[in-house]
């Protein structure tokens, strides 16, 4: 059951994802490398969801057998919690940004005598 | 006065703020955050300065920029208060009065001093947010989130805030800790209005309060 859930769970925000990066690059929003590295990810992460003994055939390939899987996962997730740091201080300095520019704007105009 | 859709009540917050307090004269700064309701054009029509931002910053933000405003305008006392009809205009005076005679650098409006009307879930949060702002700051106050304030332009001065959201009431004790300026507690009136509870503070406000606090306080370890 749980197996489902998540093959289920995988194929909808894959979905979802793909279909907001197509209309971000339909709209110029997002260049065609961008569309397609995003595309062949959440393609990937679907096949891992659906057929998980995809795995097994790409550890036996390489011959490190179930520890390296652990490794991979490791690595995965040290990966993920990098990004989610990178894109927390990118968004920090783009708020930051953003605050001052709309506080100088909102000073350099004449409010003081609009009364 | 940071505000946000505000125009229902703006104007009868401002009609009550005294036009001179011991021989000095008060200007209402009103900074608009990006309000769609027309709170802006209300309060130019009751007589506030009104700065304006293009985009909602939230309540930090807001407050510094009336902070610059008052700056630009040579203020000697600024005070803070919310525009919703929570605070008594005419309290401003005791605020003033008490940082002139009694030399403080700042004076904190305090709702829990004078808890009257006052809703238990609102008490209940607010001290949990002291004992936060605690942890975080290093300083304890009885009313920490306290948007009623008055400063001295000196004590202004040395205070470095910048925070955007509700975190900047905690960021301000934490201010006054870190120059080591004097202060004191005035009780105040909480004006709870069927208005100002409807608009209040939404659950997940105080829950991003916390977060900004906790984040804040990991960034220093």
């Amino acid at each position: 059951m749980l197996a489902v859930i998540v093959k289920v769970f995988s194929v909808a925000l894959a979905a979802i994802a793909i279909s907001k990066s197509y209309v971000d690059f339909r709209a110029r929003m997002e260049s065609v490398q961008m569309f397609l590295v995003w595309t062949l990810t959440w393609v990937t992460i679907v096949l891992v969801a659906l057929f998980p003994s995809i795995v097994d055939i790409i550890l036996e390939y390489s011959g490190s057998g179930r520890a390296g899987l652990g490794t991979i996962f490791g690595m995965g997730l040290v990966f993920v919690l990098f990004m989610v740091y990178r894109i927390y201080v990118k968004l920090e300095r783009v708020e930051k940004n953003l605050t001052k520019m709309i506080q100088d704007l909102a000073l350099k105009d004449d409010w003081m005598t609009k009364t | 006065m940071p505000a946000h859709n505000e125009a229902g009540v703006i104007s009868s917050v401002i009609s009550r703020i005294p036009s001179e307090i011991d021989g000095m004269s008060v200007t209402a700064v009103v900074v608009d955050d990006g309000s769609t309701d027309g709170t802006a054009e209300a309060a130019r029509r009751s007589g506030a300065l009104v700065v304006r931002h293009l985009t909602n910053l939230g309540v930090g933000a807001a407050t510094l920029t009336g902070f610059r405003a008052a700056r630009m305008l040579n203020a000697d006392i600024i005070v803070t208060m919310d525009s919703d009809g929570q605070h008594d205009p005419e309290e401003i005076s005791s605020l003033v009065h008490c940082l002139v005679e009694g030399q403080f650098d700042v004076v904190i409006g305090s709702r829990i001093l004078s808890p009257e009307g006052m809703p238990l879930s609102r008490i209940g949060a607010n001290l949990l947010l002291n004992a936060i702002t605690f942890v975080v700051y290093g300083k304890v106050v009885s009313d920490s989130q306290s948007g009623f304030k008055a400063v001295s332009r000196d004590a202004l001065g040395r205070m470095k805030l910048k925070s955007s959201g509700y975190e900047i009431c905690s960021e301000f004790i934490g201010e006054i800790h870190r120059n080591n300026l004097s202060y004191k507690s005035v009780p105040v009136k909480a004006l709870y209005t069927r208005y100002s509870q409807r608009k209040g503070q939404p659950f997940l406000n105080g829950i991003n309060l916390i977060l900004a606090m906790l984040t804040r306080l990991l960034r220093r370890v």
